[in-house]
């Protein structure tokens, strides 16, 4: 063990921003020891400094300099290791001058430096309800949850992922109604875990979710604050980590991605309804392409004789087979999403109105495609787009390419088979241990209440049974609506 | 000896209704009608209910057999005649097994060659399809289970269809009811029993329903939902057609299908042939799944290893099926010896069974 802490940090630590001061008090010699970039200095001057610059005390010992600064959680340490840790933490090292072998450690790191204070949900918008989303911090985020959720049965346990990034993660469940099977997968999956840096909750989301060999997204990640409160209160486990604005949470379901928090803030029979328009906008985008291709390709005798006219007019000039001309359009929309995705706000809409107008058009009138393909694409490229979660409408988009290659092969054949190999594959997935595409397979009918249409609350208010919650009521119905009629009573 | 099968591995009693019925699905796409009203006339429809019915004998023997505890055929087969014995027939049942989703398969491949794509070769298709089979039968019982419940549920709707060649049929086709001999009947019933087969995979799948004893309600309603079908679909057929006709056309539902038309639909019946493909799929993997079961049972091979060599043979085997005469002699060949086995093996040793049970009681 070193007994000179001092020297000993300054040939650790090679960093600019590693600074070693040296002032008198009284006196004596004081030395610090900080990173200048992580220490909040206004804290540093206010409450460090002045109170021991200003104070009568003697100060002989580093007990009495604990006395002196009015901050918590000061500890006296001569560990190398832990004070090189806690100062790459934020924390300041204050020896007191013979005594090199120990000294206090003094958390003032300033974590909310550079991030932002709140969020405005933009990636997952509704216009009804609130639009507070996660921030950066950990720590904000679990205040946003807490304050939603008045109980303390909510249960927040911390732990450290990343050998570099030191991130702090907390897992999130409600006490009494999440399966504890869920937290100790989860947990399981996290202590188990060796990565260097977490840049982002999805690169943990695709480190611990059950199979990597898959295009859909295996647990559900989200900005939106309600939606991790109904998750949590539905009997899910979610994850928070520190420097992302996405939570995870799980398990999930593949209809967990088409549902939406509006679908709950509008009257069922209207939410049941968008919800609805969500599906239909799945189907459509996945095989509105493939079902042109194979329609053209090799089965023209099922359109009806009124309908071939106007298609064959439309592709009467179009030199291509309708492969290629699938393909020419499909990619431009999808180049126009990245790039509208990369480009600055004010830049991307020009775009948007440049590539969707213009090119569409002149691609038209230059032969390339025809009219009909390019209502097609462009209609399924918006259908993809009412997916509420990104990553979900990233796997519906990229899920028609092969069957557009299936489509041109085999036809309506080629589209079968591709959708028989999507439901097996979605039939062999799990979330956190638990089947992917329920309440289908297995078939759960009480689930249904709450999947495909969004029932009135009176019929929703149990939980979810695929979650395997502890308790399964979530409310009492309440039956004082007014719904009597005049009639048998008049 | 009991191998019981691990909870997490079986599925709940009452899916047992989507394997029987899917299995039973197949024959909808075939040329049974045309093969029962050689025999009945326009008594087919009653020929293909009593044989319906027959049925539920059977099913009542499979699960008096395999209950009390759960066990499959091979279990039942080495405690009738010994481990020696035993295997070797189950090992058979290995062959059985194999020409039934080869038939299943070749079938399915000759119709996609009739009537939609005529130019393609018949090795591309199967391999193909090999392919799905592989990805299906290596994701376990449960995957087979779920492909079956959507296999079954999915074309289902199809049935609303019926309402087309209704529309165009003539009731007086059924005139006049029941004027054929009761033998003639039974005999129009033997030629078309193809139908209804499906249900012998139950043997070798049997102890992954979970309380298998208690659901064997779900396994007549399924038969039950069957016998309504194909007399439904039987009786429209011929209203349909007249019998000269049907007796020379080889797949009488999808000539119906072609008359369907809407406004932006014609030509229904390739729809209705793409969407067969849902339950073809699970019924050549069920029987595909008792093969490499089986080998694992009796010959503890991993199936892992079985599959593959399996799902060759059966992909050289369909090549070698090019003609439809062929394709014909292997079709009689296959009734033959299902009837044969569901309703002369089954009930052989089921009569043994209850022999030696009642042995065994009046030993102790």
């Amino acid at each position: 063990m070193n007994s000179n802490i001092h020297k000993a940090l300054r040939e650790i630590s090679k960093s600019g921003d590693f600074v070693q001061k040296t002032i008198t008090v009284q006196g004596k010699l004081l030395h610090f020891s900080y990173y200048t970039s992580l220490i909040n200095h206004e804290q540093f001057h206010h409450d460090l400094l002045s109170f021991i610059q200003t104070s009568n005390c003697e100060i002989e010992n580093l007990d009495d300099l604990k006395a002196l600064i009015p901050i918590e959680g000061i500890k006296v340490s001569s560990d190398l290791k832990q004070i090189s840790l806690s100062l790459t933490k934020g924390s300041i090292f204050l020896q007191i001058d013979p005594h090199f072998n120990e000294g206090l450690l003094v958390d003032i790191a300033d974590l909310q430096l550079g991030l932002r204070k709140n969020n405005n949900t933009e990636n997952e918008y509704s216009v009804i309800g609130p639009k507070v989303g996660f921030v950066e911090n950990l720590d904000t985020n679990m205040n946003l949850l807490r304050k939603g959720m008045i109980t303390e049965k909510l249960i927040f346990e911390e732990h450290t992922v990343g050998s570099v990034s030191k991130t702090r993660i907390a897992i999130a469940y409600i006490e009494g109604i999440t399966n504890p099977q869920h937290v100790n997968t989860l947990r399981q999956r996290l202590l188990d875990l060796d990565v260097d840096v977490v840049f982002d909750s999805s690169i943990l989301e695709q480190l611990i979710a059950d199979n990597s060999k898959t295009p859909f997204p295996l647990l559900l990640s989200t900005e939106r604050v309600d939606r991790i409160k109904y998750s949590l209160i539905n009997g899910e486990v979610s994850l928070l980590i520190d420097g992302s604005p996405y939570a995870i949470s799980g398990p999930v379901t593949l209809f967990s991605f088409l549902i939406s928090p509006e679908d709950y803030y509008l009257p069922w029979i209207l939410g049941s309804f968008f919800r609805l328009i969500r599906y239909f906008g799945v189907a459509v985008s996945i095989l509105g392409t493939s079902a042109y291709v194979a329609v053209l390709t090799f089965h023209y005798r099922v359109i009806p004789m009124d309908l071939l006219g106007p298609i064959i007019e439309s592709r009467i000039n179009v030199p291509f087979p309708p492969l290629l001309e699938v393909l020419f359009l499909e990619i431009t929309i999808e180049l126009l999403r990245e790039a509208g995705s990369r480009l600055p706000t004010k830049v991307s809409q020009t775009l948007g109105i440049v590539g969707g107008i213009v090119l569409g058009q002149a691609a038209v009138q230059a032969a390339l495609t025809s009219n009909i393909l390019l209502i097609i694409v462009s209609l399924s490229a918006l259908a993809s787009f009412t997916t509420p979660i990104y990553k979900m409408s990233n796997t519906i988009r990229f899920l028609r390419f092969p069957l557009i290659f299936l489509a041109s092969l085999w036809g309506g054949l080629g589209i079968m088979l591709g959708l028989m190999f999507i439901l097996g594959h979605l039939m062999r997935l799990k979330s956190l241990g638990m089947p992917y595409i329920v309440p289908l397979f297995p078939f759960r009918h009480k689930d249904f209440s709450d999947s495909f249409i969004r029932s009135s609350f009176s019929l929703t208010s149990k939980r979810f049974s695929f979650t395997r919650p502890l308790s399964i009521k979530r409310y009492s119905v309440q039956k004082n609506k007014d719904t009597s009629d005049d009639y048998d009573n008049e | 000896m009991q191998n019981q099968v691990k909870e997490n591995y079986t599925i709940s009693g009452f899916f047992v209704f989507f394997l029987i019925a899917v299995s039973q699905k197949t024959g909808i796409v075939s040329n049974f009608q045309s093969l029962v009203v050689r025999d009945a006339g326009q008594d087919a429809w009653i020929s293909v209910m009593l044989l319906g019915l027959s049925l539920h004998l059977i099913i009542w023997m499979v699960y008096k057999m395999l209950g009390y505890p759960a066990k499959d055929v091979i279990d039942l087969h080495r405690t009738i005649f010994g481990n020696f014995m035993g295997n070797s027939l189950s090992l058979l049942l290995v062959g059985y097994f194999f020409i039934i989703s080869l038939f299943v398969f070749r079938t399915y491949i000759e119709i996609i060659q009739v009537w939609v794509f005529p130019t393609t070769q018949t090795w591309a298709l199967a391999a193909i399809f090999i392919c799905m089979i592989y990805y299906f039968v290596s994701g376990g019982f449960r995957v087979l289970t779920g492909v079956c419940f959507f296999g079954f549920l999915i074309p289902s709707f199809l049935i609303f269809f019926l309402y087309f060649p209704i529309r165009q049929g003539d009731l007086q086709n059924l005139m006049p009811v029941l004027n054929h001999s009761f033998l003639d009947l039974l005999k129009a019933s033997k030629s078309s029993s193809f139908i209804y087969f499906g249900i012998e995979t139950l043997l070798i799948y049997f102890p992954f329903l979970k309380l298998p004893e208690k659901t064997a309600k779900w396994a007549h309603i399924a038969l039950h939902y069957g016998t309504f079908e194909y007399t439904v679909l039987t009786v429209v057929t011929l209203m349909y057609f007249c019998q000269g006709l049907l007796k020379h056309t080889l797949w009488p539902s999808l000539g119906m299908t072609k008359i369907i038309e809407f406004t932006f639909i014609t030509r229904f019946e390739y729809i209705f042939i793409f969407l067969w493909l849902m339950v073809i799929i699970p019924t050549i993997c069920i029987p595909i799944w008792c093969c490499t079961r089986i080998m694992k049972r009796v010959a503890t091979l991993k199936p892992r290893l079985s599959l593959p060599f399996i799902l060759a043979t059966l992909l050289i085997a369909a090549l070698m099926f090019n003609e439809r005469m062929n394709i014909d002699v292997f079709e009689k060949f296959i009734i033959e010896m299902r009837f044969y086995f569901i309703y002369a093996y089954i009930p052989f040793i089921f009569i043994i069974y209850v022999i030696r049970a009642k042995i065994g009681i009046n030993r102790k």
